[in-house]
């Protein structure tokens, strides 16, 4: 825990059990984009030594799309929406932290057993992303409202590109700019999406989206 | 130099369709602009897969692009569907204007949707890097999604908002497999060059084999989800039931085995990895016949006639996931099935449509009796229920009869009694809806709602017998260029692991193909031995 | 026992009364108010002891033995504890278990006096320090179980002086056992001391029935605890400091007191919490020290 990208992942860690845990979507909302600015920081920091112009420049395109475009575009859509906060989640706060905790776990063991020679940086990179990765998928399974299923899966692809930071050096700039694009018309179509099941339903509460059955 | 153009034209020409169809203003000329491209775009699909395979492989944009026989045979897999598919969109889109169903915003949204679907599918099938095939696969996935909730309803959204999200997070778990792939490389291969599949084969046996483990697993599960192979299938059946027909065939009939298509050659890659041989095969199978009991448990009391063809659409995907984890005859016979699955589901998906037009719903009980509706589409919906179902003669018979000669003779005898018995009960679930289906009786009375049936048109006779003919032609009688396509595809699925299964006449291969050299051959024996003019399918042996 | 020892012992007996002093003078400065004086505390355990004392008849010998367990435990608990760099009076290995557990006894009694007493609002009392507890006790137990990992000694007194809080993981420690002080010693945000209405007491309902010299003893037990979990805190985060061997005292009492002005503040700032968010907060801090533990487990 000595090195500055240790510390890095160490913020990551809190701020993904703080998103376990928070009620109100402005707040989860804030934090995904605090997570996108570290995890952008990341990527200029964890190949020390070799600031290319091409770390630089995925860095800032991270930094901007995480850090500020998918909070803007989640805000808008949840403001049209009128949505506050995630009602009656289906884990509530206590049970939301014990099962952080156990992915925490989970995720430290997964990361011990991959045999990726890469973050030189740090240890600390595997896991913390691997933990991204498990609270997006949480978030997703336990929680509501269709918004705040949109921002776990934007925190499980935060998630993802912190997996790529530490695993691959140098994945080529086309792919991650077109997985970044990629992920951005995600969110729109998603935005979209649960605009138009807000209007249709007046609500977007997806446990009571149960007509399809069987 | 032709190849080259033709590349390059499959790619850009839907992209330029959907362009054209947005400025348009009547909803009649959106959708013909917009599927005319289409259709021409499906046939340049067609002119480069017989050329790419005539050529043996072809590289192009510096190897991130390469064709061969795998990758020609799907691409004249997606043609046949998308063409037959936007032919019926015309035809099933036209009769919902005349109604005025259809306004000219959703025209536009459809037109521009489906050819984008068309290149990102076809962007798919040609990319040689494994990053730009999932960039494929996210954008078909993006795509298409507002295609399911064209006409927006409660249960369409529902739909769509399940195939979004489950869907994303498979996409997303396969991008972190394709990372993992490129992190096996690293000691290997240079950064640039660490996802170009040829490469990748090339060099398999410095691969580390514990992070490719862990790739293929990554990537057979969200690869997986998009193939609609249980336990990740739950999008499927509502997705496959609420979009429009054309959307439903669609998918079905080729989308599904564009994700199975990147199974493969993922498959290809761990195969040739110490450590890795047999096991990842051993993980397909285990999904397939997940797929299979599934797919085939839930046809037995549906409902609703798109949800019961989704259904089907997993038990089948099951089987040809079988028949690639099986390996050899099993591999043929799975490639095989595709096209034959492909040929029957979407005449069984327009069938459905089209009646569903004329009843007014697509539930079981509305449709019962449908050859006093529409003769010609409910004999459509039958023989393809039956091909599905894998009643003789059809294709889809003997390709289901190859897959459990590769299983009897490889499988475990547990997975054969197993495999026999999902494909009984889906018989008898699916025979039960299709008699009732064609001959039952209607839940609806009969003076109401009676839409006067216009006369069938041209277009609409050929849809459906086109590709009653060809199931039953193929089921008579494989012709050897076809056989030979499909093992030269087989053979590069297999890899060095059974290069016995068919083999290719190497006499007509002009000699610049040798220039390009084929790294599935590089560390195999002699090549070849020459079958005769004629295959019948029976004398297919391992 | 050395003579730094000795000196820690008569400094924590000495001083305890004083923090609740300096907590109650914190609060009213930044109120704008005067405040009482720092020595209040020391009166009010004079003018206890000098009074009568009123049984009821319901009670039984547990409530008479209450005051007595729990002041018993409270000063044996002290002497467990490490001051200044300089080990306990008493020490051993896995010594904080017994620590834990001597607090608990403490606990038992005092919710068994006051369900002794029948009475509704007391039992109301001891079923939420019972909840509370609950789910603090295994933060304090994951807390140390971490730094004794870290440092690779069991007993406090090896523990506590080589933990620096400069590591991120001991930081993380010193948070969750700063939330576990304030719910132990009942201040806000878990319970205020100072409220009148008994429908909102937790500790202070349960010592409702006790009188003159019980309520005395009663008191100067739990200034005991509040100077134990203080100087725990203080010493984690002073444990970097190296100074000359007669400025430890010093610096252990310093901090300690910095640690009750602390208290103060957080007294004076935050408002007391729902009854349903305390086991929000609680699980907060049990998920800081349980990923303080996980970070050194690694």
């Amino acid at each position: 825990m000595d090195t500055g990208v240790d510390r890095l992942m160490l913020l990551v860690i809190l701020s993904n059990l703080a998103l376990l845990v928070a009620p109100r979507l402005g707040r989860a909302i804030s934090l995904m984009a605090l997570q996108g600015i570290f995890l952008g920081l990341l990527a200029i920091v964890a190949h020390s030594g070799t600031l290319t112009v091409r770390a630089l420049v995925i860095g800032a395109a991270g930094f901007l799309v995480r850090g500020a475009l998918f909070p803007l575009l989640l805000r808008r859509a949840a403001a049209q929406a009128g949505v506050v906060r995630d009602f009656r989640p289906l884990l509530g706060y206590v049970a939301s932290a014990l099962m952080g905790i156990v992915m925490l776990g989970g995720a430290m063991a997964l990361g011990e057993r991959l045999p990726l020679h890469l973050p030189e940086a740090s240890k600390m990179i595997l896991p913390a992303s691997l933990f991204t990765i498990f609270t997006g998928l949480f978030l997703i399974v336990a929680r509501r409202k269709a918004l705040t299923q949109c921002l776990g899966y934007l925190v499980f692809e935060n998630g993802i590109y912190g997996f790529g930071v530490a695993t691959v050096a140098e994945v080529p700039a086309l792919i991650e700019l077109g997985a970044l694009l990629d992920v951005l018309v995600a969110v729109l179509v998603m935005g979209i999406a649960a605009y138009r099941i807000t209007e249709e339903f007046d609500h977007m509460d997806t446990v009571e989206l149960t007509r399809l059955r069987g | 130099m032709g190849v080259l153009i033709a590349l390059w034209a499959a790619l850009v020409l839907p992209i330029l369709g959907a362009l054209l169809a947005l400025p348009l203003r009547r909803p009649r000329s959106i959708l013909r602009a917009g599927l005319g491209v289409a259709l021409a775009s499906c046939a340049v699909d067609v002119y480069l897969a017989v050329d790419a395979w005539r050529a043996g492989s072809v590289t192009a944009a510096g190897g991130w692009l390469y064709l061969d026989a795998l990758s020609a045979l799907h691409l004249g897999l997606l043609a046949l569907v998308c063409g037959s598919s936007s032919l019926f969109a015309l035809v099933y889109l036209g009769d919902e204007v005349r109604r005025d169903h259809l306004s000219a915003r959703q025209a536009r949204v459809f037109a521009s949707l489906w050819c984008a679907a068309l290149a990102a599918m076809t962007l798919l099938l040609v990319s040689n890097n494994l990053g730009l095939m999932w960039v494929g696969m996210e954008t078909t996935t993006m795509a298409t999604a507002f295609l399911i909730a064209i006409h927006v309803s409660r249960e369409s959204l529902e739909a769509m908002w399940k195939y979004v999200l489950i869907c994303s997070v498979g996409v997303g778990f396969a991008f972190m497999g394709t990372l993992l792939v490129a992190a096996a490389a690293t000691s290997s291969l240079s950064p640039g060059s660490s996802l170009l599949w040829t490469n990748l084969v090339a060099s398999a046996g410095l691969l580390d084999p514990r992070l490719m483990r862990a790739a293929v697993v990554f990537l057979l599960v969200g690869y997986g989800t998009k193939a609609g192979l249980a336990p990740m299938h739950n999008w499927l059946p509502d997705a496959h039931s609420q979009a429009p027909a054309p959307v439903s065939a669609l998918f079905s009939g080729f989308m599904l085995n564009a994700a199975l298509y990147c199974i493969l050659r993922v498959l290809r890659i761990a195969d040739a990895v110490p450590l890795c041989r047999g096991w990842s095969q051993s993980l397909l199978l285990g999904f397939g016949l997940l797929s299979l009991v599934i797919g085939a448990a839930f046809v037995m009391f549906q409902r609703d006639a798109k949800r019961l063809l989704a259904y089907c659409s997993v038990e089948h995907m099951g089987l040809i996931a079988i028949g690639f984890g099986l390996g050899g005859l099993g591999t043929f016979a799975a490639l095989f099935h595709s096209l034959n699955h492909a040929l029957a589901k979407t005449l069984a998906f327009f069938s459905v449509g089209r009646l569903g037009q004329s009843c007014g719903s697509h539930s079981i009980a509305d449709m019962s009796g449908s050859v006093r509706v529409s003769p010609l589409w409910a004999a459509g919906l039958l023989a393809g229920m039956l091909a599905l179902m894998g009643a003789a003669p059809s294709a889809c018979f003997i390709s289901e009869l190859q897959i459990l000669q590769a299983a009897f003779h490889r499988a475990s005898a547990v997975a054969f009694v197993v495999l026999l018995l999902a494909l009984a009960v889906a018989f008898v679930g699916m025979l039960r809806h299709a008699l009732r289906l064609a001959w039952g009786r209607s839940a609806r009375s009969t003076e109401e709602g009676e839409v006067p049936r216009r006369p069938y048109s041209s277009i609409e006779r050929l849809l459906v017998a086109v590709p009653l003919a060809l199931l039953i032609g193929l089921g008579l009688w494989l012709p050897a260029p076809l056989a030979h396509l499909i093992g030269a595809a087989a053979n590069i699925v297999d890899g060095p692991r059974h290069a016995s299964v068919v083999m290719i006449e190497q006499r007509d291969r002009p000699a610049s193909a040798s220039a390009e050299a084929d790294p599935c051959r590089a560390d195999d024996g002699p090549p070849v031995l020459v079958r005769g003019a004629s295959v019948a399918p029976g004398e297919v042996h391992p | 026992m050395t003579l730094a020892a000795i000196l820690n012992l008569t400094l924590a007996f000495l001083l305890a009364p004083l923090l609740a002093g300096v907590i109650a003078r914190v609060k009213a400065r930044v109120a704008g108010r005067r405040g009482q004086p720092l020595l209040q505390g020391y009166c009010d355990l004079l003018r206890l002891l000098r009074k009568g004392v009123v049984y009821s008849d319901t009670t039984t010998w547990i409530f008479r033995a209450c005051p007595i367990v729990v002041l018993a435990t409270a000063v044996t608990a002290v002497f467990l504890l490490p001051m200044g760099g300089e080990p306990a009076p008493v020490s051993f290995a896995a010594d904080f278990v017994l620590l834990a557990y001597l607090l608990g006894l403490g606990r038992f009694f005092l919710i068994s006096a006051a369900l002794d007493t029948g009475s509704s609002f007391e039992g109301m009392g001891a079923s939420r320090e019972t909840f509370f507890a609950t789910l603090a006790e295994p933060t304090f137990l994951l807390g140390v179980a971490a730094l004794a990992r870290k440092t690779g000694g069991l007993s406090l007194s090896t523990v506590l002086p080589a933990a620096s809080p400069l590591a991120p993981e001991v930081g993380l420690i010193v948070l969750a056992f700063s939330i576990v002080l304030l719910c132990e010693n009942a201040r806000i945000p878990f319970d205020d001391p100072t409220t009148h209405l008994e429908l909102t007491m937790v500790h202070e309902v349960m010592i409702l029935d006790h009188s003159g010299p019980d309520l005395g003893l009663l008191l100067y037990a739990s200034h005991l605890k509040l100077w134990l979990w203080s100087a725990l805190v203080a010493g984690l985060a002073t444990s970097p400091l190296v100074a000359p061997i007669w400025l430890r005292p010093v610096i252990a009492v310093a901090g300690t007191l910095v640690v009750a002005v602390g208290v103060g503040l957080v007294e004076a700032l935050v408002p007391r919490l729902r009854l349903m968010r305390v086991p929000h907060l609680l699980a907060t801090a049990a998920a800081l020290a349980a990923v303080a533990l996980i970070l050194v487990v690694r």
